[in-house]
């Protein structure tokens, strides 16, 4: 058992758990910490596929900039006075995922997608480098999605910014 | 790259499933959405896998997209949420239900 196999047990596991808890958790602050800790799971297994470029933005943008968002807004919040789970939907819930889990598990693992394979197999990977290759395909291939997402950002950033204005402001201007 | 791709695949899978469980079964919209985040993970997992197994980079570069369309969503949703618990002075998803018939 090499390293590569040690780590992807340890963070697969740790990931599950604390999805677990993500789900079915009663106090919101202990939910947000536990989506850190699956975030930031998820980015060592990136690291262990070898995309070190992703595993560090997704520890740089959802880790940190994503639940921050969301700790304002719990911060803004007062605290949740009802229950914090369903129980009239909770039996009807484990059915419908075990069925979409075996739904997900047969496409993704007979689908027909092995027909085409790429070009960065591990000696180019090796010779050019994670970020290099990404960088390359995002600002060749994917500029055109690329230039598109930073317009939705902007769109985002404007609808968040109406949408989180007092409507004394509104009348006011 | 000793471990097979099945076993993330699996993985991702999983987390899919548990996200899909939390927006059914939690009543408080700040969680129904940091349900959907584990959601948008596990598609990320899932793109990076399948990378690893075609000798491709694209699905790295859709997590990128993925990753963009998330801190939007995660933006605008937590807008949307601010502006329902100033008119209903309330979070719970049993209580929001003009739209009921």
């Amino acid at each position: 058992m090499d390293l590569n196999a040690i780590s992807f047990w340890v963070f697969s596991t740790l990931a599950v758990l604390s999805a677990i808890y993500v789900v079915f958790g009663k106090n919101i602050i202990y939910t947000v910490l536990s989506l850190i800790s699956t975030l930031i799971m998820v980015s060592g297994l990136f690291f262990t596929m070898g995309a070190e470029l992703v595993g560090a933005l997704q520890i740089l943008i959802y880790a940190v900039a994503i639940v921050v968002f969301y700790v304002l807004v719990i911060s803004t919040v007062p605290q949740f006075k009802g229950q914090a789970t369903d129980g009239k939907y909770m039996l009807l819930s484990i059915p419908v995922g075990f069925i979409v889990f075996l739904e997900l598990a047969y496409v993704s693992i007979y689908g027909v997608w092995q027909s085409s394979t790429g070009i960065f197999d591990e000696k180019v990977l090796s010779e050019l480098g994670n970020a290099k290759a990404v960088g390359t395909m995002l600002f060749t291939k994917y500029l055109f999605p690329f230039e598109v997402a930073s317009l939705i950002l902007l769109v985002a950033m404007i609808g968040a910014i109406i949408l989180g204005r007092k409507k004394e402001d509104v009348q006011g201007v | 790259m000793s471990i097979p791709y099945e076993y993330y695949i699996v993985l991702s899978g999983l987390l899919m499933v548990l996200g899909l469980i939390g927006i059914m079964v939690r009543r408080n919209i700040i969680t129904v959405l940091i349900s959907t985040e584990l959601m948008l993970n596990s598609v990320n997992i899932a793109f990076v896998a399948f990378d690893m197994k075609l000798h491709e980079v694209a699905g790295q570069v859709f997590v990128f997209f993925i990753l963009t369309i998330a801190a939007a969503e995660a933006a605008v949703g937590l807008g949307l949420i601010m502006a329902i618990y100033r008119l209903k002075k309330d979070v719970d998803i049993e209580k929001i239900t003009e739209l009921k018939l």
